[in-house]
Order: structure tokens, then sequence, then C-alpha cells
């Protein structure tokens, strides 16, 4: 099923949390909301679930407007940071709760129930723990537990958010693995919230990048990484070297070498991003166009970063360890840079 | 975020209105109807019969009474909850938990048995009973009984309100003075007190309105001597039973108006001080 | 170098053997406990042990003789059934005027909000007074019921009153703090999973507040069982039918009785702690699985 955002807005008082916001989420699709906190990705998650209303626009889940429904007329399965789990039920009656609070004439009988329960949790690998407290599971457990008491419910979307917030790295990982199998496994329509960057382009399928209430970007991990929209998404993803340029007749002038961009019709300054492997080094031999010191190099594992002063800035460079090892540089060394490619914005 | 933003956590129209009103009337019945029939009743024969009524000789040592009662058994307590605060508060010992529960004890004692006690020690058939009377000193039906007892009634409002809190504060502020050389008045005086001060005030103004308003424990204790041994509370008593009603309602009205000053400064103390007062609110 | 050996000695108390208190640079400990422990001794403990140990001279039979008397026994009666009324009244009412404090937003909160703590701060003898004119046949309140020829004031239904009164901040005051820490994504998971507000209620949120509540209940029951000042002046005081323990005790110390008043006394506290112990366990079987989470 389809999930559409159409031109949400929603404020707390003064605050503007979502700022004329559309989005479209595809059937099947697994997409992440990631920025930093206080962009307003919570709230449009909680928007989506009709945990929260908006001041205005709408939520079309499968074509359906659902701004006037109910939370839990919507069948939206909702994953909370925290869990929220009942502590005063066992696993087993927190997974079967979506289904002993249906009417009478849609619940299902106590056989059925127990065997749907049986299913998720199997599917969640929590067998053996159906008769515990959540009190007596680890994080991730409990993190699972929720993960199967949403999907009881057989939801038309899954929401979750900051899925992995409260767990620790190694569990992190591990987790967020079985999710996407999971995800693969049984195939609903999701979107979840993260501020981890790295989370989001190992998980989803396009990343919807969030920044003061509004989207600056939808799409691929790789694309949103090798094409970022805006200056926000190239500062916030990944690590970009950010370089003042001037921009004339299409062409951007860094002090001593230039770049062709796609701004023909403008004139004035601009900012440049160059990601540390789009520098390329040579040994300086007197007749290069730009030239920089090595401030320091650091070994990381099989690539090094060069920290190199250039002019009044400063960049940031990886290169393999075997290449700078051939040019034989060293810390104090002049040295010949070279930008492959740069990522150029109006304005500063 | 606020709560009543969260449209699943909104209840129904019928049920705000049904908690609302029952709320509301609930109140309404139990806390201010007996409070404006007090008010009413005190005035039902206009204003300048209330003041006749409080004029009474006997009302007014009454008066005299509750004060005298208050002013010593107050600070005693005071000074009762600020050392068992330093003991409980700022040092570990074995044994604490269950002194700490022997402080609360005076709550789940009804007041007949807390002013009983001191009958059946310092009464004439009590432990020292006739010891007293061959040197010709009076507790029980004088004024030490009533002390006496209203202490014990009154006994843990103050340690109650500063042990938590002294505990949470914990003791690196008075440990560095220690070490700049402060000695333990100084400690006392310069840290200890003014991190506490509203706390104390708190309890201090819950512990002076029981006392005052102490009724059973002192009854018992009392005698009913008119004009000798009568609190205001024994004083509504004794006008109520002789059907003096305006005369009883007028003295109520005191202790009600009391209670609702201590009401409003108590509020006040929560609504001011609440992060220092928030450990200790019931 | 002795010096140096002793302060460390001093330092580091053997910690094998973990000694009466943690060492501490602090001072004041020694008179501060010291006073502490003899005033509590001198005002409470030992005058409570006299209570015990007057009790405790009484041969069993003429201990027997004093319970069984009929009288006493309606007053136990009475009190006990009276007191768990008024604390289940109160649990229902606490918990719905804690909801509407916590939860709903309206002019006059604040006041509505100092009001319930009136009981803890007004004299007994003053509620004992206006409640009963409050009930009486041509009371405001009792007016009402009288055409429909209940009894309020002067009957056994005033003393529940009565002791509604006393014990009504304890429910609000236990569960409020509760609720208001009370995880807002509960109540949203349980919407999302399809639950409408009541089942919510009922599954959901009664489950956490039900441990506060109880503590609530057994604060305003205790308070309840000795209450004397507000019950005596709307009871009716009628032996057998309108009396409570207390003031059956203040009546054997009237007619000096002081054993029979000490036997009686005993046995209500006795009887009390007990059920408070048991309200204890009772607590903590239903709050278990919400203490660890």
């Amino acid at each position: 099923m389809t999930i559409e955002v159409r031109n949400v807005c929603k404020s707390f008082g003064a605050y503007q949390a979502l700022d004329n916001v559309s989005l479209t989420v595809a059937d099947g699709e697994l997409m992440a909301l990631l920025g930093p906190s206080g962009s307003g990705k919570t709230t449009l998650l909680r928007i989506i679930a009709g945990l929260d209303q908006p001041d205005s626009g709408e939520v079309l889940i499968h074509g359906q407007d659902l701004s006037k429904q109910a939370v839990r007329d919507r069948r939206v399965g909702f994953v909370f940071q925290h869990y929220s789990l009942f502590k005063n039920m066992s696993v087993f009656e927190n997974v079967a709760f979506g289904l002993r609070v249906r009417p009478r004439q849609q619940r299902p009988s106590d056989a059925e129930i127990k065997r749907r329960v049986d299913e998720l949790l199997g599917l969640v690998q929590l067998d053996p723990f159906a008769a515990r407290y959540p009190a007596q599971l680890s994080g991730g457990q409990r993190q699972r537990v929720a993960l199967a008491r949403a999907l009881a419910i057989e939801p038309k979307v899954l929401l979750l958010d900051e899925p992995f917030g409260a767990l620790d790295a190694r569990v992190r990982k591990e987790l967020r693995r079985w999710v996407r199998k999971l995800h693969k496994e049984i195939n609903v329509t999701s979107v979840f919230v993260t501020h981890d960057q790295e989370e989001a382009l190992e998980l989803a399928d396009r990343i919807a990048i969030m920044n003061l209430g509004e989207i600056e970007q939808v799409a691929t991990p790789s694309e949103a990484y090798d094409r970022p929209a805006t200056q926000f998404v190239s500062e916030f993803l990944g690590f970009a070297n950010r370089l003042t340029c001037h921009v004339e007749n299409g062409i951007a002038r860094f002090g001593d070498f230039s770049l062709p961009t796609e701004f023909d019709n403008y004139a004035g300054d601009a900012v440049a991003y160059v990601r540390p492997h789009e520098i390329g080094l040579n040994r300086a031999n007197g007749h290069d166009i730009a030239r920089a010191t090595i401030d320091s190099i650091v070994a990381l594992g099989p690539t090094a970063r060069v920290d190199l002063a250039y002019g009044e800035q400063r960049l940031e460079v990886l290169v393999d360890r075997e290449r700078l090892t051939e040019l034989g540089l060293v810390v104090g060394d002049p040295c010949a840079i070279t930008i492959t490619r740069a990522h150029v914005f109006r304005g500063t | 975020m606020d709560r009543r933003d969260r449209p699943a956590l909104r209840d129904p129209r019928w049920a705000r209105g049904a908690i609302f009103v029952g709320g509301i009337g609930f109140l309404v019945l139990f806390v201010v109807l007996p409070l404006a029939t007090v008010a009413v009743e005190a005035f039902a024969k206009g204003f300048e019969l209330y003041l006749h009524a409080l004029n009474d000789p006997d009302t007014i040592s009454a008066i005299q009474m509750t004060l005298t009662v208050a002013a010593i058994a107050v600070p005693l307590n005071c000074i009762f909850g600020v050392a068992a605060a330093w003991a409980f508060g700022k040092f570990e010992f074995r044994g604490k938990t269950i002194l700490l529960s022997l402080i609360d004890l005076p709550f789940s004692v009804s007041p007949v048995i807390a002013g009983m006690v001191f009958l059946l020690v310092f009464g004439l058939q009590g432990w020292f009973g006739g010891w007293l009377r061959e040197h010709h000193i009076k507790i029980v039906f004088a004024l030490p009984g009533l002390v006496l007892a209203t202490i014990f009634v009154t006994l843990p409002f103050v340690a109650r309100e500063l042990i938590p809190l002294m505990q949470e504060q914990g003791t690196e502020e008075e440990e560095a003075a220690r070490m700049l050389g402060a000695g333990g008045f100084r400690i006392f005086w310069s840290i200890t007190l003014p991190n506490i001060k509203w706390a104390l005030l708190y309890g201090v103004l819950l512990c002076n309105a029981r006392a005052m308003g102490e009724f059973g424990a002192v009854s018992v204790v009392s005698g009913h001597i008119r004009g000798l041994t009568n609190t205001l509370p024994l004083q509504v008593d004794i006008l109520y039973n002789e059907y003096n009603m305006v005369a009883a309602f007028a003295t109520a009205s005191l202790l009600a108006g009391l209670a609702l000053i201590t009401l409003a400064a108590k509020s006040f103390l929560e609504w001011r001080y609440a992060d220092q007062l928030a450990l200790t609110r019931r | 170098m002795t010096a140096m050996t002793a302060t460390a000695v001093k330092a580091t108390p053997d910690a094998a053997q973990p000694p009466f208190r943690r060492w501490s640079v602090l001072p004041g400990f020694g008179p501060a406990l010291g006073f502490t422990l003899a005033y509590l001794s001198l005002i409470v403990l030992i005058p409570l042990a006299a209570l015990f140990l007057k009790a405790a001279q009484m041969d069993w039979a003429s201990i027997w003789g004093v319970l069984a008397n009929p009288r006493v026994f309606a007053a136990f009666r009475l009190t006990f059934l009276a007191s768990a009324i008024a604390a289940a009244i109160n649990c229902i009412f606490g918990l719905v005027i804690a909801w509407l404090l916590v939860r709903y937003r309206f002019w006059g909160r604040r006041i509505v909000d100092a009001l319930v703590d009136l009981p803890f701060a007004l004299p007994t003898a003053v509620a004992g007074v206006s409640l009963s004119a409050l009930m009486a046949k041509n009371g405001w309140v009792g007016s009402f019921f009288a055409p429909l020829g209940i009894d309020i004031a002067y009957a056994p239904p005033g003393i529940v009153v009565a002791l509604i009164f006393v014990g009504l901040p304890f429910v609000v005051r236990t569960v409020q703090p509760v609720l208001q820490d009370f995880e807002p994504e509960l109540e949203e998971a349980a919407a999302t999973l399809g639950a409408d507000r009541w089942v919510t209620f009922i599954r959901i949120t009664l489950p956490a507040l039900a441990p506060a509540m109880l503590t609530g209940f057994a604060l305003a029951f205790a308070r309840a069982i000795g209450e004397y000042g507000s019950v005596i002046f709307i009871a009716g005081n009628r032996p057998g039918l309108t009396e409570i323990v207390p003031l059956l005790i203040v009546i054997k110390l009237e007619e000096f009785d002081y054993r029979g008043a000490a036997v009686i006394a005993v046995a209500s506290l006795l009887i009390s702690f007990a059920l408070l112990i048991m309200i204890n366990i009772l607590q903590r079987r239903l709050g278990r699985h919400h203490d660890r989470g």
C-alpha cells in the first residue's frame, strides 16, 4: 500500500515543526526519514500514524484520506522509540493485544489468536520467551516484541520511530540486518525515523532527508550521497570539504583552478562541496595549478586521511596508503591537488 | 509536547464530562460545602453575635492555650526534624531503614491512643503517677500533657519533609566546606540550612496546622477543664455539645481560617519552590 | 609515621566487617542520632511500650472478656467496615480527581488542586461539626435524603461520610505523581493496535495505577481506623450501633478502666497493622512486573 503525504503543515505554538511537507512512499518500499533532531521527522511519522493532527494537508494510505479517521481504525503498525511494551502483560499477551481488542464479530478465536501469535513470535525468533514479561528481556528482544506486536494487526503500513536508537552499537548492527531481511519477507510498506545516516544508508530503499521542518531531498542512498540536492544534504550526509568559489559563464573558479558547472546564467559567489576521495594528490613539480601543504597524515586501515592547508582553507583528502607510499609524501611536504568532482551551490 | 494535542489520548466527550462533574462534585460535596457550612453557621445570627461569641473569656483562653501548645511543640519537632534529617540524610549506618519507619509511626497510631499512652505513663494509675502526685507535678490534665500529646501526633511532619531532601542533596557541599576548614555549626548555617529552608518552612507549616487543630489526642489528656486546659478544637466540642451553635461555629471558623491560610501558603511554596519540594510532595 | 598510620586506619575501615556507619568527614553524627533516638524514645516508643505492657499485664481470660463483649465487637465491626467503605469510595473518586488534575486543563485547576489538601489542614473537630450540620435532617445535603427515609448524620452513613472526608487526599496524592509520569506512548501504542479508550484504560492504564491506588487505599484506611474527632460529632455514638473503636477507648478511659482501654487499643493497632501488611503484600504482587520495567 502506498503512503501519500500532501502539503502537511504542523506547528507547536510558535515552533514550525513541519512546513508544507509532501512525500510519497511506494508500495512495499522501505523509506527512511533522516535528519538532525528537531528536523520534524518524528512529527511527520506521528502524523502519518494519526498520533498527531496536522494543521493542514492530508495523509492518504492506499489512496484513502485518513485525516478524519481515529488512530485505532487506521490499522497502522507503530513501533515506538522506547518500545512502550505493556509491562503488566507477558510477551504473548503483548503480541495478542491487537487481536484481543477487536470488536467481537471480527475477533479471532482463542486458538486462532494462539496460532497467529506463535507464528509471529517465530518470525521474530522469540518463541521461547512467550511467557516472559518485558522487564525480563534485553533491549533487542523488547524491540522484536514491539515489532511482532505491531505486525499482529496485519498493518497496512509499518512505522518505526528511531527503532534502534536505544540499543547498543553491536545489537543495533545485528538487528538492522535482520530487519532488512524481515522486510523482504513480509514486504509491507514501511517508514522509519533515524538520525543515524549509516542506518538510513544501509536499510532504506530511499531516504527522505529532513531539516527544519522541510524535506531537502528524497533519493536512493547512493543518489543522495553522489548527487546531494542541497547544501544541507552535502554537509549532513557523509563528510565533504566546503570551498567558497566564484561562478562566471558556467565556470567555477577556486583561486588557482576552475571546474565546469551547470550554472549557465549565474554569475556570483558560490559554495562547492568536495568529498575527500574526490581530491587527487600528486608530488609538487613546479608546474602545478594548485599547491597545498601536508599538515598531518592519519592512517585508517587501507586508506589514509591527509589534512592539507590550501591557502586559507583546510582540506581533508582520502587516499590509498599504497599510493601515498608511492608518492613518498610526508608531513610538511608541498603537494599538487586536483579536484575531480564538486557540487556547487549558489550563495555563500 | 502537550498531552492534549495527542488525538489518541483524548478521552471521549462523555468521559470528560463525567470525570469533570464527578471529580468537582465530589470535592464540592466533601470539601467546599463543609467549609461553606462553617461560614454560614458562624454568621447565622449576624456579624455582631459572631464577634460576641468569640469575645468569650473561655474562648480567648482556649486561643491562648492553642498558641502556647503550638509554640512549644512546633519548635521542638522542628529541632527533632533537623537533627533526624542530619543523621539520616548525611550519614550511612546500619538499621537506618527500620529507624526511618519508626519516625512515621505516629501517623499510623490513632490520636486517641496517642493521648492515652501519656495517661498510662503520667496518669494517676500510671508508671510515674504516684511520684508525680507526691511532688505536686501535674502532667496530664495540664499543659505538659497537652504539649506531649501534640508533639506525639505532629512528630513526623518536619522530619519527613527534610530527610528525603537531604538524602537527595548528598554531602558534597558540606564536605567541601569541611575541607575549607568550616566547623559543624558553620557548615549547617551557611550550607545546609539555605538548601533546605523552603522544605523546612513547608514542614513547619503542616506541623503547625496539625498542632493547632489536634483534637483526639489532646481531648484524652486535657480533662476538659474550662478556661484552663481547653484548646480551640476542644472549645468547639464543648460549645457544640451545649447546642451553642453560633459560638461553636464562630470558634470553628477561626480554625477553618487557619486551615485556609495554611493551604494558601502551602500552595504558594509548592508553586514557587516546586523543584525543592518535589521530592517530598505526597 | 605512627600518626600517618593511625589516620590511614581510620579512613579505611575494615572492609570484611561492615562498620556501624560509613566513615564521613562531616561532624555531628553522634549528637544528631543520639538526640533523634532519645526524643523518639521518650515521646513515642516508651509511651507506646507502656500501652503494650499495660495490656500484657492481663491474662488471656480477662483480655477475652473485654473483647468478646458485643458492644466492643460491634464497634470493631463498624470501624473496620466503615473505614473500608470510605477508603474504597476514596479510591474511585481519588482516581477521578487525580485524572482531572493531571489530564485536563481548566480554569481554577490550581484552586481545585489546593482544595484536595483541605482535609489534611482542617482540624478534625471543625470537619466533624460542619459535616454533621451539613448532613443533618435539616442540613443542605441531609434534607435531600431525609424524605427518602435515609439518615446520614447520627447513623452509620454519617460515619462513612466523615471518614471519606479525612481520607480524601491520600489516593489523589499517591495516584497523581504516577499518572503524571505515566508514558503517554503506552496509551498511544494501545490505540494503534485498535483499542478504544475504555479498553486502554482497563487493560493498560489502570493496572499501572493499581499499586499507587492500593497505597492510597491503605493510607486512607489506616487513617480512618484511628479517626476520632470528625466522627464523634456526626456518629450519634449509640452503643452497639454507631460507636467507633476510638470512642470506646475514650469511654473506657473516662471510666478509669485503663486496662480495658489498653486491650482495645492494642487489639485495634494489631488488626490494622496486620491488614496493612496484607495490603503491602498484595501491592507487591500487583506491581511486580512494573518495578523492574
